[in-house]
């Protein structure tokens, strides 16, 4: 039994090695077991890009996701030496950022480089530089669309460097009339997560101000991970986030190897 | 004035009317001094082409320097090639070279065998109109408009010995080349002190005693014992580089050659001083006299040719070559010292096209390309702490630098604290790389993550007036108000407007709502709250 689980763990090892392009890199760890344990390596995986996507008014004027990027990219270009920090590049096409909004979620101002292009090729070309350029930490775009071509290209860029992509999708103003179009699924995306506002709970029962900011995560799709659902609120310590709820109605997509092997 | 009314025996200076007795068929325009300044502006811009350090001598005159710039031309035919353009656009020059700017003006203007010398305020004939239209035009062509333009050169070389040659050029020239006013210059011929030798005889004492410091000073100048400081046009450039071409070219590979092979020089020269600049200027001169520059600025000093010659090629495609372009110039502005950066010798570069900014021999240790977890390692291994932050931060001025190319001048910025408390002036662009004033934003008052640029109106109800709203509607959409904070009462500088104009209802009272599926919104409500009329509210940001 030993001796077949040994070989089976050898076997994984070598299933997963396949499935993620190279050898499974640095991580960024999330602060909750929960979150990354679903995460290959135990963290967003640095090194590579990731896919940020709202749904309704948060395609069009994302303030969860923007959020929600922030604080990655905050912990991303934090501190200096090996596990990231660095700079980090914005770049965007519709300049309504709001800096002491971002430096309210731990995104120091000084290690924060804007860039304002003017098409989608434009803003992913500047991405890809970005990623190429030695000191960047953490680059997120805004785009609209994202082709597979260009999705490898953006890849390629974070291998060089080892520095990490955000990619937000952002739906342009659409006029009257107009209906949005087909999000396309396919792409080379590390992960592809999905971010939605949540209720938040003030502080402490009893006061009725705000309290912290939640947000639904939902993590659609991950190489070498499982996908899920969690509500998480911006994290106060060294880590970027805390999970506060994990949502169990999510339905997760179990692998029969894996069935097998628990059973 | 020109030649052919020289020859009828007219000179500058005198007045109107004695020149129409002498030639009745004189043709005269008024005099336009502010054209005229203006097209000598012009010329001297287009001067740049020999050296860049260009003064303007009003009123139709200009100094330039051209230390060393013989070498460029081979010998002496620098002063015959300006002189040979001048006359191809209509302009007849005269000109010297002399080891000092006196001593030049001097030479230009009276030497004894040269047509004409100059003078102030006398009648112009000539072109006049064809003159002043082509200096509006594309600027392409020299105007016409200076007729007896004798531009002086000036040269201050060790081809020229000083001292003996000059005093011995300047001796019989007649005072009136020592620009002297006109009572000193009268007073001295009423002496019968007709020519600077006879001058520069007597004792310095007693001319001092008789006419003034000034002399003395003239007579210094021109012999060079005494500085003179001339008011250039740019201030003069130590690092300008000139390369001319056999003929004209106008293929963009050439251009990107050319560029490439003057940026080199460039740089070498700055590297030998030690220093690197911030603003590079690449001026493609073309064959009709018109300049094209190209500017690249970088956030850091830098002296790399390569990295300059990749952020000039976008730029070479705006140039228009028209004939073709003839000579190209480069010029190095806001020269800062910079060491030489020594790389450490083991340290890898990943991702990096070029060896950073290390100009010595070792970096020669080519950089392998290969993928970027493997070099994880390396880079903790090889390379200091200090390396790493020093390869960091000129990585990230290139990347400023290759983006501001690319996208503009202001695609690329830090947001910098703007002590102001309205909130959409409290964000200022600041330059990338420029010192940081260290200020934070009010950690106590939270901000939006998105800031509209308008704040948009929605429709809101309130049940108290001073209340954050129950229920709004925005987008067409209805949001029903679960948590709120607030009020935070921000009201207008009013220092900046009039103080009539200034009344107490400009306020805008910003409240931080969250609705029943969490999204938090920035909204406030303009001015205060007036019995009759409903208050008016706004969305003006989202919170995360």
């Amino acid at each position: 039994m030993t001796a077949r689980a040994g070989v089976l763990d050898v076997l994984r090892a070598r299933v997963a090695a396949i499935e993620t392009s190279s050898k499974p890199g640095r991580v960024l760890p999330l602060g909750d077991p929960r979150l990354d344990l679903s995460l290959p390596g135990g963290g967003l995986p640095l090194g590579r890009w990731h896919e940020l996507i709202g749904e309704g008014l948060e395609a069009e004027d994302p303030a969860a996701v923007t959020g929600f990027a922030a604080r990655l990219a905050a912990a991303l270009s934090a501190g200096d030496g090996e596990m990231g920090g660095g700079e980090t590049v914005w770049v965007f096409r519709r300049d309504d950022l709001y800096a002491p909004g971002l430096a309210g979620l731990g995104l120091d101002p000084a290690r924060l480089l804007f860039v304002a292009a003017r098409r989608d090729a434009d803003v992913l070309a500047a991405a890809e530089d970005a990623l190429r350029a030695a000191g960047i930490a953490a680059v997120a775009a805004e785009v609209e669309a994202l082709d597979l071509v260009a999705g490898r290209r953006l890849q390629l860029a974070c291998e060089r460097t080892g520095a990490t992509g955000l990619i937000l999708r952002r739906r342009r103003a659409l006029r009257a009339g107009e209906k949005a179009a087909e999000r396309a699924e396919a792409t080379a995306a590390a992960t592809r997560w999905k971010i939605a506002p949540a209720p938040s709970r003030p502080e402490q029962p009893g006061f009725t101000g705000l309290g912290p900011p939640r947000w639904r995560v939902e993590l659609e799709r991950c190489r070498g991970g499982r996908p899920g659902a969690w509500i998480v609120e911006a994290g106060d310590g060294p880590h970027p986030l805390r999970v506060v709820a994990e949502l169990a109605d999510h339905q997760l997509q179990e692998t029969p190897a894996r069935r097998v092997a628990r059973g | 004035m020109n030649a052919a009314a020289a020859a009828q025996g007219l000179a500058p200076g005198w007045k109107l009317a004695d020149a129409l007795a002498v030639l009745p068929g004189l043709k005269t325009a008024p005099a336009e001094p502010d054209a005229e300044a203006e097209a000598l502006q012009a010329l001297c811009d287009w001067c740049v082409r020999y050296s860049p350090a260009v003064a303007p001598d009003p009123p139709d005159g200009l100094f330039l320097e051209v230390s060393g710039m013989e070498a460029l031309w081979g010998g002496g035919s620098l002063l015959a090639d300006l002189i040979a353009r001048l006359a191809a656009q209509g302009i007849p020059a005269q000109g010297a070279i002399a080891a000092t700017p006196g001593a030049a003006w001097a030479l230009a203007r009276f030497t004894p065998g040269r047509p004409l010398p100059s003078g102030e305020g006398f009648p112009r004939t000539g072109a006049r109109d064809s003159g002043r239209r082509s200096a509006r035009g594309a600027g392409a062509a020299l105007p016409p408009e200076i007729p007896s333009s004798s531009p002086s050169l000036r040269e201050r070389g060790p081809s020229f010995s000083r001292g003996e040659k000059d005093e011995a050029d300047l001796a019989p020239l007649p005072v009136a080349a020592l620009r002297l006013d006109p009572d000193t210059d009268a007073a001295l011929r009423r002496l019968g002190l007709k020519t600077i030798g006879q001058v520069r005889a007597l004792p310095r004492a007693q001319l001092a005693r008789r006419f003034g410091q000034r002399l003395l000073l003239r007579l210094d100048q021109a012999a060079g014992d005494l500085e003179e400081a001339l008011p250039y046009r740019r201030p003069p450039a130590p690092f300008f580089e000139r390369l001319a071409f056999v003929e004209p070219i106008a293929a963009p590979e050439d251009l990107a050659r050319a560029a490439g092979d003057i940026l080199e020089k460039l740089c070498a020269a700055l590297e030998a001083r030690g220093s690197g600049a911030r603003r590079f200027t690449v001026t493609f001169h073309r064959v009709d006299g018109k300049p094209l520059p190209l500017t690249v600025g970088a956030a850091l000093a830098g002296r790399d040719p390569r990295r300059l010659a990749r952020l000039f090629a976008p730029k070479l495609e705006t140039v228009d070559p028209g004939f073709g372009l003839e000579a190209v110039t480069a010029e190095a502005e806001l020269v800062e010292p910079l060491a030489p950066r020594q790389a450490p010798l083991a340290v890898a570069f990943p991702g990096s096209d070029e060896p950073g900014k290390a100009t010595d021999s070792l970096a020669g240790a080519r950089p392998c390309r290969r993928t970027g977890d493997h070099f994880a390692g390396t880079r903790s291994d090889a390379g200091t702490a200090k390396a790493r932050a020093m390869k960091a931060e000129t990585g990230a001025a290139d990347l400023v630098d290759r983006l501001k190319a690319r996208l503009g001048e202001d695609a690329v910025w830090r947001a910098e604290v703007n002590e102001s408390w309205v909130p959409e002036r409290t964000v200022a662009h600041a330059q990338p790389f420029a010192p940081r004033s260290g200020r934070g934003w009010d950690p106590a008052r939270p901000r939006p993550l998105r800031l509209f640029e308008r704040p948009e109106p929605i429709e809101a109800i309130a049940p108290v007036p001073d209340d954050p709203p129950r229920q709004f509607r925005w987008r067409g959409r209805l949001c029903k108000v679960r948590a709120a904070e607030g009020p935070e009462r921000i009201a207008e500088e009013w220092w900046r407007r009039p103080i009539e104009a200034v009344g107490p209802a400009r306020v805008r009272d910003y409240y931080r709502v969250e609705d029943a599926d969490g999204r938090r919104f920035w909204l406030f409500r303009a001015g205060l709250y007036e019995p009759g009329t409903p208050p008016r509210w706004f969305v003006h940001g989202l919170f995360e």
